[in-house]
This record gives structure tokens, sequence and C-alpha cells, in this order.
């Protein structure tokens, strides 16, 4: 459905998207996923036509994004960042609008009146713009991505602003239109993507660094290692050397002594080892209580840090800087 | 192109632009037509437009066509038109026929004063719709420039401004020609002069090459308004 070749976007010296490919089929819901300013708002502008790319291409179902840019546009619905709305405009009056702008051949009354039930904008649908609260405004912004029945919806960041409960409404949302439509939407916020999306892409500074399924990212593309956390009761130096002569451990941190007489331990061990088993035997032979075991594996979290690096802490902070620095 | 045409008049008339862009040109008007009534002389009324129409288009057109395309760029409502299926001209060409139609109407509600003449004298009609057709034309091109120049920036009083001073200069250069000794610098000012294209129009005077003058002048600025906002594609 979605093709993207080769994408780069330059910005005078400032690469802001390199080489960046993948493809998307139809009925998935991706989430793409990076930190701020890794580019994920130029993808989307550059996918929905906003804006073009230095190298690269785009095809929507076929029709590439620069040659055949109506029949591109046509297939999709787009919600930028902030949404393109019209304050002085009622939301019946804008909807309207963009119902002719987009040439829809659907019946106006029905169509419209079904996309205001869908995202619940039905009790504003005669208020001004200007007096809608800001999740309100991003409801009228998805109604407006809806409006046509686009295949593809690219959603740049849909839930900012919204209330918790909002945000579960639409997430619910996106996932239900993941059932037939072709969904790329961006965040910042693991748990979203994670909670919609059939597939997630990170990118960062400009580059695509994964790419799969959040059970392929949090299984794959790591050592393989294991972690488990416990709390024994026993004396430190003795549990330590025990647990260090279990098979398969590579590493044993101590954490200190966390309740009296009981440290905490953090286990390292090889892939494919359990370790579990092996190390209730020494306890119990030991007589060493266990008190708490947890094994912690890669979150989706760890990945996604793992894979940005130490560059989104510095990028943030560069950012804060500049916001600081009073540029706009 | 009718979807946007609708959107910007309605969004004329929804603030109050569209009224007080009516008010001040009707006022403005009114005032002139006063002076046509002390005069006793229907033949003034042509002379109505010659005179003020320059001023109000310096004045008041800026207001109508700052807000075009800067609005939309502060906002970024803009990304919405540009990623609808409609092609850029299309856009412009929208914008334009709103606010062409917003200054036809209030030009067209001008001409009541001149019919109420009508019933107790006999004004030169065909005189009278000549100048109201030059207004019209000039009017035009007058808009399609504004749009232009708010199109170059996000702010609308930056884009009333500098539609205020090219509006004033294309009306009030033709002023200098007499003084100017090189002849071709002096052809080239009449040329662009708006003023002395306008001028033949209050005389009863239907030129052809004014008339297509200002069309072009809309075309070039729809043309090059259009590449200005396909530009940030190409950023």
């Amino acid at each position: 459905m979605i093709e993207v070749k080769n994408l780069s976007k330059r910005y005078g010296e400032n690469m802001a998207l390199s080489h960046v490919s993948f493809s998307v089929g139809e009925n998935t819901v991706v989430g793409f996923l990076g930190p701020n300013g890794a580019g994920k708002s130029t993808t989307m502008n550059i996918i929905t036509g906003y804006i073009s790319a230095s190298e690269g291409s785009v095809a929507i179902d076929g029709f590439n994004t620069l040659d055949d840019p109506n029949e591109a546009k046509k297939r999709i619905g787009y919600m930028p960042e902030i949404p393109p709305l019209y304050v002085d405009m009622t939301v019946k009056e804008y909807l309207n609008f963009v119902y002719e702008l987009k040439k829809v051949t659907l019946p106006r009354e029905k169509h419209l009146r079904e996309i205001c039930a869908l995202v619940r904008i039905t009790d504003v649908y005669n208020r001004l713009i200007a007096n809608l609260s800001k999740g309100y405004r991003q409801r009228v912004g998805l109604a407006q991505a809806l409006i046509g029945n686009p295949p593809v919806l690219i959603l740049d960041e849909p839930t900012v602003g919204l209330d918790p409960k909002q945000i579960i409404e639409v997430r619910n949302l996106i996932k239900n239109l993941g059932k037939n439509h072709t969904v790329i939407l961006s965040s910042h916020i693991l748990p979203e993507v994670q909670a919609v999306a059939d597939r997630i892409i990170i990118v960062n500074r400009g580059r695509l660094v994964a790419d799969g399924t959040p059970f392929e990212l949090e299984h794959g593309g790591q050592s393989g290692e294991q972690k488990l956390v416990v709390r024994l009761e026993g004396a430190s130096r003795e549990v330590e050397q025990a647990l260090k002569s279990i098979h398969g451990v590579l590493a044993v941190r101590n954490f200190g002594q966390k309740e009296p007489g009981v440290c905490e331990y953090e286990i390292d061990g090889r892939g494919g080892t359990d370790l579990r088993r092996p190390l209730f035997g020494i306890a119990a032979k030991r007589s060493w209580p266990i008190l708490s075991m947890t094994s912690s594996e890669l979150s989706l979290e760890d990945v996604f840090l793992r894979l940005t690096g130490s560059t989104y802490l510095s990028d943030n902070a560069g950012k804060d800087s500049e916001r600081t620095g009073g540029k706009r | 192109m009718k979807a946007i045409a609708k959107k910007e008049l309605k969004a004329y008339f929804l603030s109050p632009i569209g009224y007080v862009f009516t008010g001040v040109m009707l006022l403005l008007f009114g005032f002139f037509y006063t002076q046509v009534l002390l005069y006793q002389s229907s033949d003034y009324i042509p002379d109505v437009y010659s005179s003020i129409f320059t001023w109000i288009m310096m004045i008041l057109l800026p207001i109508i066509t700052m807000r075009t395309f800067s609005e939309e760029i502060r906002t970024k409502s803009d990304q919405g038109l540009l990623t609808a299926p409609v092609g850029v001209l299309s856009i412009v060409f929208g914008k334009f026929l709103a606010a062409f139609l917003t200054f036809a109407a209030a030009l067209t509600a001008s001409l009541v004063p001149a019919v109420i003449i009508t019933f107790f004298s006999a004004p030169d009609w065909p005189k009278i719709l000549c100048t109201f057709l030059g207004s019209l034309l000039c009017g035009a091109a007058l808009i399609a420039i504004g749009n232009f120049i708010s199109s170059l920036t996000q702010s609308q009083i930056v884009a009333a401004i500098g539609t205020f001073g090219i509006t004033m200069m294309l009306l009030l250069v033709g002023q200098l020609s007499s003084s100017i000794s090189n002849t071709a610098l002096q052809n080239l000012v009449n040329w662009i002069s708006f003023d002395s294209r306008y001028q033949p129009f209050t005389k009863g005077i239907f030129n052809l090459s004014s008339v297509v003058f200002f069309l072009s002048v809309v075309a070039v600025f729809a043309f090059l308004t259009a590449r200005k906002l396909e530009s940030r594609r190409w950023g």
C-alpha cells in the first residue's frame, strides 16, 4: 500500500532524513517511533506530499506522489501534528469544507454523521472550533483525516493533548481502523505504539534503526542475555560466591541490603539457560530463603533507548537550550 | 477551487474584515458622490471612480488580501490544503476568486447612488459601466499581487504593509513620468503604471491593451503564488 524508497531530505547542510526505505502492506498499523526531531514528521510530510524529498520516492497504492499527486493524495487521510483547523468555523462548516475540498462522493449527511460518532464530536458539531478544547480539536483533526474514507491514514501524534480516557478511546479507534485501513502513526510514547501497532519502525537522527513487530524488537536484536533480580536472605559474600558458581552465570551484582539480612542481586545469565531452577537448588541447600525473584526481560523501552542510544538525552538537552535561547 | 472560494468568502463575512472593507469603501464612495450632487451634474460620476478609486485600492485592497495565505501559513492550516487532492493553482484561484468577489460586490454596491441619480438625471451609463469594468480589472490585478505578497510571509501586518507599498507605487508611479527625461525609462514607468492603464476607462475608452495587461498581471501573479506555495516542497 505504501512504498517508501530511499527517502532523504536535506535542509542545507542538515540531513533531516537519510535513505529511509520501508513498505507497508494493507490493513496494518505501523507505529513510527523516535525521539523528538528524529525525522518522524518529515517522513510523514513527504509521504502526504506536503514537502518533497531531496532523494527517493513514495508510492501510495502504486501512485507515485510526484507523478500522480492527486491520485496519491486521494488515498491518504492526513492528520498533521497541528490539525489544520480554521478556528472561525464551526465543526459542521469545517467538516463540510473538507468534504468538498476532497471532492468526496459518499452521501454527505450520512458520512459526516458516522465520522462524528466515530471520533465522538457529535456533541460539539455546531460549536465554533475556536471554543473547543485541545482534545476536541485533536479529534476534529482526526475526523478531517477520515473524511472520504481513504485507505491510508497518516496520523502524526494523534493522542497529544488528550486526557487518559480519550487516549484509550483514540487508541481503540485506531486499532479498529487498522482492520480495514493502512495506518501509520507517529509517537514518542512507547506504550502507545506498543498498544496499537502491528509493526514498529524506529527512526533516530533521520535514519531507520529498527523495523519489526513489537515481539521481534523485544526478542531480537539483543545478545540473548537474560537477567534475574533476586532477593535472598543470607550472608552476602557467601551468597554472591554461590550464585557465581551456578553454571551459565556471567556476572552477579550486589545491589546492597534491602531488608535486614536481605540483599538484592542482579544475575546476568547466558542466553538459553534457565537459571531459576539451579538458583532454587542452591538456596534450598543452604536454607537461604528466596524472598523475590523477577526476570527482567529487555522491554521495548530498553530496545528503544539502546537503539536511539545516548543521543536521545543529548538531543533533548540541545533542544532545551535552543528553546531558552529564544529561537522559535 | 469552488470549495476554497466558498470557504474564503465565508471567512470574509464571518469575520469583521468583509464588513469593514465594504462599509469603508461605500463610505468613501458616498463622500465623493456627495460632491457629484453638489456639482449638480451626473457627468462627474466617472470622476468619482477615477479620483477616489486609486485611494480605495491603495488603502482597502491590502485588507482583503493580507490574510489569504499568511494566516494559513501561520496556523499551519495550509498543510490541510496542500495535502488535499487539489492542484496548487486551484487553491490560488479559489482564494483569488473569493477576494475578487468581495471586492466586486462592494464595487457593485457603489453603483447604487448612480442608479438613484438616473431617476432625476440622465447619466452617461456606457461611460460609467466602462469605468466600472476598468475598476474591476485593475482591482483584480492588485488582488493577485496582494495574494502573492501574502504568500511570502506569515505576518498579516507585513503582508498588508507590503501590499500597500507596492499598490501605492504602481498607482502613483505614473505621476513621475512627466519629470523623467530618459525616454526609455519614461516608457517603462508608463508601461507599469496602473493608473495610466486605468484612466482611459474613466473617459469611456475601452482599451483592449489595458484589459490584456491587467489580466496578464492576474495570471502572472497567480502563477508566482502557486510556485511560492510549492517552493516549500523543494526547500
